[in-house]
């Protein structure tokens, strides 16, 4: 048994994903940082049109429907923003990395980890058949199906591995 | 149960871990609802000094000492009579009950049923892992039929109790369930009991690794656990399945497990938290006949046993002043008892017999871990040191913002860790500080410190530890980096969330 063999068998919809701030195309850098620290969420999707509503958590509502067109992320903060002046009034298209690449629920948790390793991507948008978008596969999902799938192994652990007791008292 | 915070508290997890080394097994589920609760808590905004955790006796019930909070380890089976006590004598507190299957069902069963029929403002917490495990190994209450155990050799004849229904027939006004396995559904549903006001009773299932470790395999297993779960949600069809392509059906009283595609959706029930006859059904669903149901099986209002206590002594008073308990007392026939003369009972005085017999059972702790597969073998064998952590990048902690910021962006890293003169570890500044506290928010990076910035004191990893203790800490509170220091605090390295999945992936890879 390999993690792999995991992986493929999973498909991304059985993860638990991250969700995502969103906002329209055109709002200036000083608002999509805004969003992104109200919701606090690390990437943030720019659409076309639609509300810009929601963190990304409900996978039902219309906002969904609005059409991704960009995407931006807190490594596009530090490298384009913090400490580049006059950016923050600059509208978010400038500095957000156009028409991302993205995948379906369907496919596999391998595929969709191949695919970010390939790019060096750590953030990939998950978009269905309908263009609604559904949340962003990273690592930490991951991490978290680990977790999860080895529960004796990684959860149950002590929190300070300095204090594991030297013998269990069964209680 | 809820409080409303009066001052602004801001409190992190860190605050409410003690000092206390955790005497339970490795692996036991008990680890994994600890943390939560730690994470939890501080999301609730009550104040450690309001916070009270009491329990009983058992592995579930050594709970407190590892809060730091108030706590009672108190008699078998009777937190839930401590506590009422407490949430009448001080109505402020936020209260938690620590139980587990056989202290809140077996030796405290009464005083269980009976703080929930009050309706007492307390979160009641049931461990259950269908043994006892802190006296090694007998069945419990919710153990099945046939279950062998040291105590029933040839199988249980007993009928389990099913805590769900134990606590709809004391009229819970707040029944949920969860599993210790599954972390974002356990915080969320801990949270759910921690908002509820009255008697919220919350059972965990909960794997005793060292007695009972098969119990909830097919419910915990990550690949299959998606089929034997249903996740209720208020107002939301009961749907579910891996792909969620199964539902609940109501075939007159008797709920029955259907394909989707060959029913129209409106048959399928929908989940109303304040239905009590649904919520009888949903806990006599048992696994594995149906799904088992897990979050919040029901919800409803009704007035909390102190608050009612306390407006009828308030009445009382204002209508016939305030009482004088040693009146009361002088009122009462009087009598005094004479002391007599004792004639002495002979003691040798000395402990308890040494039987021999627990040796026997401590060996049998002391076996080494059955190792299941390769891969959980790399986890908690293979150490951190392999994951060839990247040499660590580092500022004084004396250093500007706008320095730390070019040197990240120079190095394009995420992370960057800040020390001391001594060059040890005394911060952390990432990304998400950037985001979250400087761009936008921070006019001259050039006049600010990176120490009023940075998570200072973050926790932080040895080389020789095994992979499965960064997975732990990244997947419980999210942390993307982890730094890697040496005895003397002296960072020796980084990992991230990258490092750790891309090792793993790799790992055992078929060649
Ligand atoms: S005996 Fe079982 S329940 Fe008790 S600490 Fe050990 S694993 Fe946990």
């Amino acid at each position: 048994m390999n993690l792999q063999t995991d992986l493929k068998s999973e498909h991304i919809s059985h993860l638990v994903v991250s969700g995502f701030a969103q906002v329209p195309l055109g709002t200036s850098v000083r608002d999509t940082l805004a969003r992104m620290r109200a919701d606090r969420r690390v990437v943030c999707l720019v659409v076309e049109e639609g509300a810009a509503a929601g963190a990304g958590d409900g996978q039902e509502e219309d906002s969904r429907q609005a059409r991704l067109v960009g995407i931006f992320t807190e490594r596009d903060v530090m490298r384009k923003v913090v400490d580049v002046p006059g950016m923050l009034e600059k509208p978010v298209d400038e500095v957000m990395t156009t028409d991302p690449i993205t995948i379906g629920p369907d496919a596999s948790a391998a595929d969709a980890l191949r695919l970010m390793e390939l790019n060096h991507f750590r953030n990939l948008p998950i978009v269905d058949g309908s263009g609604r978008l559904l949340g962003i596969m990273s690592h930490q999902a991951i991490i978290d199906y680990l977790a999860d799938r080895y529960p004796v192994e990684v959860l149950n652990r002590p929190i300070d591995p300095e204090r594991f007791p030297r013998k269990a008292e069964g209680g | 149960m809820s409080t409303t915070a009066t001052d602004e508290i801001t409190l992190t997890r860190k605050d409410f871990v003690s000092d206390q080394t955790v005497r339970w097994c490795p692996g036991c589920g008990d680890y994994s609802i600890l943390a939560q609760m730690q994470r939890i808590l501080p999301d609730t905004g009550v104040a450690k000094e309001k916070t009270v955790f009491i329990s009983g006796i058992g592995c579930a019930s050594r709970f407190p000492y590892y809060m730091n909070t108030y706590g009672i380890h108190s008699i078998h089976g009777r937190a839930p009579a401590l506590a009422t006590g407490l949430a009448i004598a001080n109505p402020d507190l936020t209260i938690w009950v620590i139980t587990g299957d056989g202290d809140g069902l077996s030796i405290g069963g009464n005083h269980l049923l009976h703080a929930i029929r009050r309706n007492v403002n307390l979160n009641i917490v049931l461990f259950n892992n269908r043994i006892y495990g802190l006296t090694k190994g007998q069945y419990s209450p919710t153990s099945r039929p046939g279950t062998v155990t040291k105590s029933s050799p040839m199988g249980s004849v007993e009928q389990p109790l099913n805590p769900i229904a134990v606590a709809m027939a004391a009229e819970a006004t707040f029944v949920a369930r969860s599993i210790d396995s599954h972390p974002q559904h356990l915080a969320a549903t801990l949270k759910r009991a921690a908002e509820h006001r009255g008697a919220s009773f919350l059972e965990i299932y909960q794997n005793c690794v060292i007695f009972n470790p098969n119990e909830w395999t097919d419910l915990s297993d990550r690949k299959n656990r998606d089929d034997s779960i249903l996740y209720l949600e208020h107002g939301k069809h009961m749907i579910f399945g891996k792909n969620r392509d199964k539902g609940i059906r109501l075939n007159g009283f008797t709920p029955e497990v259907v394909a989707l595609d060959e029913v129209d959706l409106d048959e399928i029930l929908v989940h109303d938290a304040t239905s009590k006859p649904l919520a009888s059904i949903l806990g006599s669903m048992e696994f594995p006949d149906y799904p088992a149901a897990m979050g919040v099986i029901r919800d409803v209002r009704k007035p909390d046993y102190a608050g009612e206590l306390i407006g009828q002594v308030e009445t009382a008073q204002a209508q016939r002043g305030a009482g004088d308990l040693n009146q009361l007392y002088l009122a009462a026939d009087l009598w005094t008892v004479e002391e007599r003369e004792i004639t002495s009972v002979a003691s040798d005085g000395d402990g308890m017999p040494i039987t021999g017999l627990d040796e026997e059972y401590i060996d049998e702790m002391d076996k080494p871990e059955e190792v299941l597969s390769d891969f959980q073998d790399v986890l908690v064998t293979n150490t951190l040191a392999e994951l060839r952590p990247k040499v660590p990048i580092t500022v004084g902690k004396r250093s500007s913002l706008a320095r730390t910021v070019r040197q990240m962006n120079q190095h394009n890293i995420g992370c960057m860790l800040v020390t001391d003169e001594e060059n040890r570890l005394v911060g952390i500044f990432t990304e998400w500080d950037v985001l979250n506290r400087v761009a936008g928010l921070v006019d001259d990076l050039t006049q600010e410190t990176i120490t009023d910035y940075m998570t200072a004191d973050p926790l932080t990893l040895k080389e020789d530890l095994p992979i499965a203790q960064a997975l732990n800490l990244m997947s419980i509170h999210g942390f993307r980096h982890l730094p890697l220091v040496d005895d003397g605090g002296q960072p020796t390295g980084i990992i991230s969330f990258r490092d750790v999945v891309g090792y793993l992936n790799e790992a055992l890879e078929e060649k």
